[in-house]
């Protein structure tokens, strides 16, 4: 009998950390709105080392706002500096949204931004007459020191469809809740969307903010604004959907609110990572919209199949994986990796939620091998974990790179951040054909590392 | 007037302050007004102080557990920052037993909001009396406060100290929150006031010589100290102690034996040179090793001072006659090409005038993120008349700065680099580097290197689709790719 065995921290101090602060999560949100700028009221760090990172991540620039609290701020409070941020933001760049993101300082500080936002409303109003009636200002609260980025992601998805969200005619439209995911997987969520004659409004969408061409003739400067991304009167639409899709299980606030305020139903699931996780993509998405799956995913779904049937028993049966990362992305790897026949041995989380050791124990029934559920734990958790059990291929962010050349087992990149290869931010991961684009990154892996290269195996 | 408003500043006119245009009959000392309050919301590229002290000062020491006392984020975002190797060579010639240790881990306390409202304290004492368990074979102990703890007011002297007697090693607390000081200026200085008054004149080395200098403000980048190193020994002088790259712990105990600092990062590290000149006399000049120039300029001031004047000119003509013809071909590629030099601090000047002499470009605009005065007027002083010198350029100035100063290419940091390319413009890594190192004489050949790969990359001639493409333009591009196939020498500044 297949079990889960759930190891959680054994010490206070964080090594190597999975997981990070709730204001990267609104910030990521709000830069998959279209002309949508971020303000984070803190410290300059707060929004240098996040643009830092994605800029490092999806090589592309990251315009994140900040209110630079200095000493004075943290004595006297940081009402100037919110109010003087806004205004700024607003005369300078024109944006369409300022998404207000606060911090452990303002927090604590407690800095009153719904109250600095109106006056910043008012000053600009004065300003720009009617224009300033433009510029949507939304405070989200998202204290560092509570829960991590996927709780700050969720926190701002919902202050967006809590404050924009107007109920009007129905327009068959489907909303997505993505998570934390890259331009490639949004693409592709699209394109199943598409296949399925539907309509997709993103809650948000950062594909094209995060993946810009360089076409100099055709990009705006000053301010330089990427294309794409969800636009005001999208947000304002998706009370109007038939249905909220959230493919991300910690970042279901948003579809719940617009499920109790505006009846739009909604489905919370895991990402569509795998064979059966899509299919209940396909379900979600059919059972809102009533469109049945196109014969053109059912041809995607059987390449992958054939692929499966193909390799999967040949080259990658029982062999032992170990994963670590964000919660919705390792627990749709977990599931994929069984259906290719080998084992997630160990299965790691940096972020704490309800539904993660259930589902492994969903995995563990279904793939039938025992899974060490690291919960909440950090990357050292893994690499002591790993030199006590090891594994055949280790599956997880840049952050590991060290571990694995270490303990000499093949990382298979996936998650935030990936920085030390190229690529994989336009890589899907997600959809039948992003299991495909997974399962021969594996076993070309595997067939790298394990297999002779000169070896007849090998031959044909 | 010096001074100018940019047009996108127009809605924040404080910033024509910090923006000048240099002419030879302004009065010396006017130059941009510098290291103050950052205009909220005007996109600067600053950061925190915390990314001051741990991410400049002293995430390059090779031996210590770095105990971050924060919200989850201040850890992660301090993990992996910069380039800075390490080798495992400790001074007592053993090897400590974990690679890289610099560059592996970071540790934090992970703050929620029962310890913001109730206090940190007893979750930072025991979080590293946790850190020396599992790391027990680091030297020392650095723990680091940050907004959160800044502001409840927790008190890391006290904690430090109490598990210091307790656990038996050195644990030194940094009091650097990020909204300390106008950038991450601030930590540095607070790092260096730090590692001052807790390790300096705590320790003996094991052996001195009448040759032995402090290395101050060199971080390793890309491995930018092995080379100084390098040359240095070859003279004869016997680098006593680094500060801090790819130095250990005990060697910052030790800085009051030298017989002279070097201080090569001037922004962030004169302040201890002052401190160890003030408290235990030993003099410090500041070096400047960017570029064949001022390190040959450098080098012989060094072996001057310690009468090692034929040592040191050994050492410049062998580089030189490795690098000079490399340099005469990056030359003549590289003439008449305009950049704009972006750094956190003093690269804008120590590059400046090289870039012009050396390599025949045209340095239109430099800008730093933090420097002082004191940075700035040597920076005035190294441009040419029309000069643009900005302070903390925000990033619609920069978009405006491409615009009006059309720069060829530009020296800035990652966050800067591909906003230039979607405007059109190659931008080069120059914080921690593309493919460095770039300090010294083969440095500089790096340098050049990666300036001509990145302004003759093709993709620069090809951005835009053409319905009948101009046979001209084409031809001339193979015509220079292949002439750099031809006469490009062999690759004799890439370190081994």
């Amino acid at each position: 009998m297949s079990c889960v065995n759930v190891i959680e921290k054994d010490r206070n101090v964080i090594i190597n950390p999975l997981k990070t602060c709730q204001p990267l999560g609104a910030m990521f949100a709000v830069t998959g709105i279209n002309k949508g700028f971020p303000i984070v009221h803190g410290s300059q760090g707060c929004s240098a080392f996040v643009r830092y990172g994605f800029a490092r991540h999806f090589r592309e620039p990251s315009e994140i706002a900040v209110t630079a609290l200095h000493e004075d701020a943290a004595v006297f409070g940081g009402r100037s500096n919110l109010v003087a941020g806004i205004e700024n933001l607003a005369l300078r760049f024109d944006p369409d949204v300022i998404g207000v993101i606060t911090t452990c300082s303002s927090e604590i500080i407690g800095d009153d931004v719904y109250g600095f936002a109106d006056t910043a409303r008012g000053n600009l109003k004065e300003k720009l007459g009617e224009d300033a009636d433009k510029i949507e200002i939304i405070p989200i609260n998202t204290p560092s020191f509570v829960e991590s980025h996927y709780k700050g992601y969720d926190n701002a998805i919902n202050a967006l469809v809590n404050h924009l969200a107007r109920k009007d005619e129905p327009n068959e439209k489907v909303n997505i809740i993505p998570g934390i995911i890259n331009p490639g997987d949004i693409r592709e969520l699209k394109h199943m969307l598409a296949s399925m004659d539907t309509d997709g409004i993103f809650l948000t969408d950062i594909s094209d903010p995060f993946d810009a061409p360089l076409r100099p003739s055709k990009t705006k400067e000053i301010p330089y604004y990427p294309k794409g991304g969800t636009t005001v009167d999208e947000l304002r639409d998706s009370a109007n959907s038939l249905g909220t899709v959230s493919i991300c299980k910690y970042a279901g606030s948003g579809a719940t609110s617009l499920e109790r305020e505006h009846k739009v139903p909604s489905a919370i699931e895991t990402p569509p990572i795998g064979l059966q996780n899509t299919d209940q993509f396909v379900r979600n998405v059919s059972k809102f919209t009533g469109n049945s799956i196109s014969e053109e995913l059912l041809d995607e779904r059987g390449m992958l199949v054939d692929s499966m049937a193909d390799n999967a028993a040949r080259y990658l049966y029982g062999r032992k994986v170990a994963i670590y990362g964000d919660p919705d992305l390792t627990t749709g790897m977990a599931r994929f990796v069984g259906e290719l026949g080998m084992e997630p041995t160990m299965v790691c989380t940096g972020v704490k939620y309800p539904d993660f050791n259930p589902d492994m124990e969903k995995i563990s029934k279904e793939t039938g091998s025992d899974i060490d559920v690291l919960y909440g734990q950090d990357l050292r958790a893994v690499e002591v974990y790993l030199k006590e059990n090891p594994v055949d291929l280790l599956v997880g962010n840049s952050d590991g790179r060290l571990i694995a050349l270490d303990l000499d087992i093949p990382l298979i990149r996936m998650g935030f951040p990936v920085y030390d290869r190229v690529g994989y931010q336009r890589q899907s991961v997600l959809g039948y054909r992003g299991g495909l684009y997974l399962m021969d990154l594996i076993t070309n892996t595997v067939l790298e590392k394990y297999y002779e290269p000169t070896h007849w195996k090998l031959q044909q | 007037m010096p001074y100018k408003l940019l047009e996108v500043d127009k809605k924040i006119p404080q910033r024509k302050n910090h923006v000048y245009v240099k002419h030879c009959s302004d009065p010396e000392d006017e130059i941009p007004d510098c290291n103050t309050k950052t205009v909220p919301g005007s996109m600067s590229e600053r950061g925190c102080a915390f990314a001051g002290v741990k991410g400049v000062i002293t995430g390059a020491i090779k031996d210590v557990i770095h105990v971050v006392h924060s919200p989850i984020g201040c850890t992660s975002y301090g993990y992996g920052t910069k380039r800075y190797p390490t080798t495992p060579d400790m001074p007592n010639g053993e090897k400590f037993p974990i690679d890289n240790f610099n560059l592996k881990y970071i540790l934090g306390t992970d703050l929620q909001e029962s310890d913001v409202v109730f206090g940190g304290m007893k979750k930072l004492k025991k979080s590293i009396i946790e850190a020396h368990k599992e790391f027990p074979e680091a030297t020392a102990i650095y723990t680091y406060s940050t907004c959160t703890t800044g502001l409840i007011g927790d008190d890391l002297d006290a904690v430090a100290k109490e598990t210091s007697e307790e656990l038996g090693i050195e644990v030194v607390a940094f009091n650097a929150p990020g909204f300390c000081g106008p950038s991450q200026s601030k930590g540095h200085h607070v790092g260096n006031l730090t590692l001052f008054e807790n390790l300096v004149g705590t320790k003996e080395p094991l052996e001195t010589t009448p040759y032995d200098v402090n290395l101050i403000g060199e971080y390793n980048i890309d491995g930018d100290l092995w080379i100084i190193k390098d040359y240095l020994e070859e003279m004869g002088i016997n680098l006593l102690s680094k500060f801090t790259g790819d130095c250990s712990h005990d060697e910052i105990c030790w800085m009051h034996r030298a017989k002279l600092s070097l201080v090569r990062c001037q922004r962030s590290a004169t302040y201890i040179a002052d401190l160890i000149e003030e408290k235990y006399g030993v003099p410090y000049i500041k070096v400047d090793f960017f570029s064949t120039k001022y390190c040959a300029e450098n080098l012989r001031t060094i072996g001057k001072y310690f009468g090692l004047e034929e040592e040191a000119e050994k050492v410049i003509e062998s580089r030189m006659e490795k690098v000079a013809p490399e340099i005469e071909f990056y030359k003549s590629k590289l003439q008449g090409k305009r950049v704009f030099i972006f750094s956190g601090g003093p690269k804008s000047y120590h590059l400046s005038k090289p870039l012009e002499e050396e390599l025949g470009m045209e340095t239109v605009a430099v800008a730093s993120q933090f420097e002082h005065k004191d940075g700035y007027e040597k920076m005035k002083s190294r441009v040419k008349e029309g000069t643009l010198i900005v302070d903390d350029p925000n990033s619609l100035e920069f978009e405006e700065i491409i615009q009006v100063y059309k720069p060829d290419l530009i020296l800035a940091g990652v966050k800067e680099k591909y906003l230039a390319h979607k405007l059109g413009v190659p931008c080069l890594l120059i914080h921690s580097y593309e493919n460095g190192p770039y300090m010294g004489f083969e440095g500089f050949v790096n340098l050049a290197k990666d300036m001509y790969r990145n302004i003759y990359s093709p993709v620069w001639s090809m951005l835009e689709f053409e319905e009948e493409p101009s046979v001209g333009e084409n031809a001339e591009v193979h015509e220079d790719s292949s002439e750099k196939q031809e006469t490009k020498p062999e690759n004799t500044g890439e370190l081994a």
